[in-house]
């Protein structure tokens, strides 16, 4: 884990929702596994006053870079930051995906749960596994690329409807070993009954909201099944990753 | 080179600053070597395992943060097997923060923590509810204060601090019933009460509905807390309350803190506590002045 302010290498809108945030910094991308978060800050605005968590969406040599969505005052505030302009990090943090190799894998994410995925199917590729990608949004502006099997609500790009039940059709008519999901926690609920109903394994990464963002403060708990009890586990730092038959949804 | 170091009860800090209980944990030896911290303040620990509270247990609202975590920690025995070896690693003071919920409960800690080696201080958070007298907190009663620490007084040698809440109407009444009941040092203050409300939903932001609130929005009060009781007692104040960088934490001491702590600002850099050292031994330096000559050196005549 590292704390550092580093320059915006680059700030690239996609539409009026999203945008891309990179840095360049060799020490971190050397750290970084799919499905890790950084605490991130504008440090020169102290309202808001905490960073936020976001995942790590690519790393390219010493290049890093955020998918971001605009939600409130935090990230409004990253949207308008220029090239040159610090910001300040603290990662990498959490537990990351549990990498596999030589399986046939499926990535399954919802809107702005894109973020972590590209870098996973990276990993998961040069780790020699079959990868299938489906990604949902409610419409064309929650989409980011065209290489992987989309699906929005309005139908306008892509498949019609949610991810979830294109997901269901590819799972009957496919062998898959072990699937990865991030997005809208009902996303991730329905697809771990799915899973566990055809006994494949499903890691889910879950979004609490955070204050220290690295175990310190027991903010960002969630519960989980263990053994036969269900515990507190803190997002930050025992996740944000959690096999999806141990969370506790609608908790 | 000004060194500002302090003794603050029977301890001695290479420097005055240090982490807030809840705060700031052994996560962060990660980031930097803690050995450079005047002292290391433990989580508060209680005599049995907590889970917390229920989840939403944050939330940020203007320039501060709302919590209920609910003392979550592993008990004191669990403390004493994993952390304490670890805390002990380092090089500076250890505050051990206690909570139970009875005179005899604190004591029986107190007493176990006695025969453990690397155990500095203990600094006594009595804002938790107390069964011996009706759910009232310790902390809000100057008789209750004076009898715990009495009692604590007489179970241990080592440096005693209690930890006092906002939450009550005459803080200086409890802070001078710690001091006659023989407490070394005072530390303040915990979190205010505080809320916030979902409008789109009518709903409480937090499970708990009320949290404690702190972070830099609290500054204000904390200081008023700090200079009233400054004037009231002669032990030493360790201040929190919304430090951020080492002018917060010099105007805590000029209003009479002998040492700092920050809680809340570890989040947003967890480096601050090393840049609030290095201003205020700059600031000794600037101003040639003795560290000592600064605490209480508030002006508030002429
Ligand atoms: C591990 C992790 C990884 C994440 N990765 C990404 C990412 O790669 N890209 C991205 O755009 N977002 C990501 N998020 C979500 C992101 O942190 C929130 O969108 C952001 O904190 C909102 O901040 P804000 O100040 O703009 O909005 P706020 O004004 O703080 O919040 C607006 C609304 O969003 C809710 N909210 C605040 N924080 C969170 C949160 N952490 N999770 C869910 N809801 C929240 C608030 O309760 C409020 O209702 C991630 C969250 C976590 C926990
Ligand atoms: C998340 C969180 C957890 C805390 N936990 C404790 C605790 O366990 N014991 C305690 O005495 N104070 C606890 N506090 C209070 C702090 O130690 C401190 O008194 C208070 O936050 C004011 O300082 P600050 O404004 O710098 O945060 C907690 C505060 C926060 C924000
Ligand atoms: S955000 Fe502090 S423990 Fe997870």
């Amino acid at each position: 884990m590292h704390f550092k302010k580093l320059p915006v290498l680059k700030i690239e809108h996609i539409n009026k929702d999203y945008f891309v945030l990179g840095v360049r910094d060799k020490e971190l991308t050397q750290k970084i596994k799919p499905g890790h978060f950084f605490q991130v800050k504008d440090p020169a605005s102290r309202i808001p006053l905490l960073p936020r968590p976001f995942s790590v969406y690519k790393v390219d040599n010493d290049e890093l870079e955020f998918l971001v969505k605009i939600i409130g005052e935090a990230t409004m505030k990253l949207s308008h930051l220029s090239t040159g302009q610090d910001i300040q990090l603290l990662g990498p943090l959490g537990n990351g995906f549990p990498l596999v190799s030589g399986k046939k894998v499926l990535l399954a994410s919802g809107g702005i749960g894109f973020a972590p995925m590209p870098f996973l199917e990276h990993k998961l590729k040069e780790a020699g596994n079959e990868v299938h990608f489906y990604h949902g949004g409610r419409s064309s502006n929650d989409v980011f690329c065209d290489s992987v099997e989309n699906c929005t609500d309005d139908g306008t790009f892509g498949h019609t409807g949610f991810v979830t039940e294109y997901v269901e059709k590819y799972l009957d008519s496919t062998h898959i070993d072990i699937v990865y999901a991030c997005g809208p926690e009902p996303m991730m609920k329905t697809l771990t009954i799915m899973c566990s109903k055809r006994d494949i394994p499903i890691y889910v990464s879950m979004e609490r909201v955070m204050a220290c963002g690295v175990g310190a403060c027991c903010g960002c708990v969630i519960k989980i099944k263990e053994n036969d009890s269900i515990v507190y586990k803190k997002v930050c730092n025992d996740g944000p990753v959690f096999y999806g038959a141990e969370v506790v949804w609608d908790a | 080179m000004h060194k500002c170091e302090i003794e603050f009860g029977k301890m001695k800090w290479k420097n005055p600053v240090t982490v807030a209980s809840g705060t700031f944990g052994l996560e962060y030896a990660d980031l930097f070597d803690l050995s450079q911290l005047g002292a290391l303040t433990t989580k508060t620990i209680t005599p049995l395992p907590k889970e917390g509270n229920e989840p939403q247990r944050i939330v940020e609202t203007e320039a501060g943060l709302l919590n209920s975590i609910g003392l979550q920690n592993p008990g004191l025995d669990e403390f004493i097997r994993t952390d304490l070896p670890q805390y002990r690693k380092f090089h500076t003071n250890l505050i051990v923060s206690v909570s139970a919920s009875s005179i005899k409960e604190f004591i029986n800690m107190i007493e176990k923590l006695n025969v453990q080696s690397g155990v500095d201080a203990y600094e006594i958070n009595v804002s938790c509810p107390n069964v011996e007298n009706e759910g009232i907190a310790f902390g809000t009663d100057p008789e209750v204060v004076f009898e715990l620490t009495s009692q604590l007084r007489k179970a241990t040698e080592k440096t005693l601090i209690i930890k006092l809440t906002p939450n009550v109407t005459l803080i200086t009444d409890i802070a001078v019933q710690a001091e006659r009941a023989g407490a070394d040092g005072l530390a303040m203050i915990n979190t205010l009460y505080g809320m916030a409300v979902e409008v789109r939903t009518k709903r409480p932001k937090l499970h708990s509905i009320i949290g404690g609130y702190s972070g830099p929005a609290i500054k204000p009060i904390a200081l008023q807390n700090v200079y009233k009781v400054a004037q009231a007692v002669s032990i030493p104040i360790l201040a929190m309350g919304g430090i951020t960088n080492s002018d917060d934490a010099l105007e805590f001491i000029i209003a009479g803190a002998s040492a700092v702590a920050v809680g809340t600002y570890n989040f947003v850099n967890p480096l601050c506590t090393l840049e609030i050292i290095k201003g205020i031994e700059d600031y000794c330096v600037r101003n040639d002045m003795k560290y000592q000559d600064l605490i209480g050196s508030i002006q508030t005549k002429g």
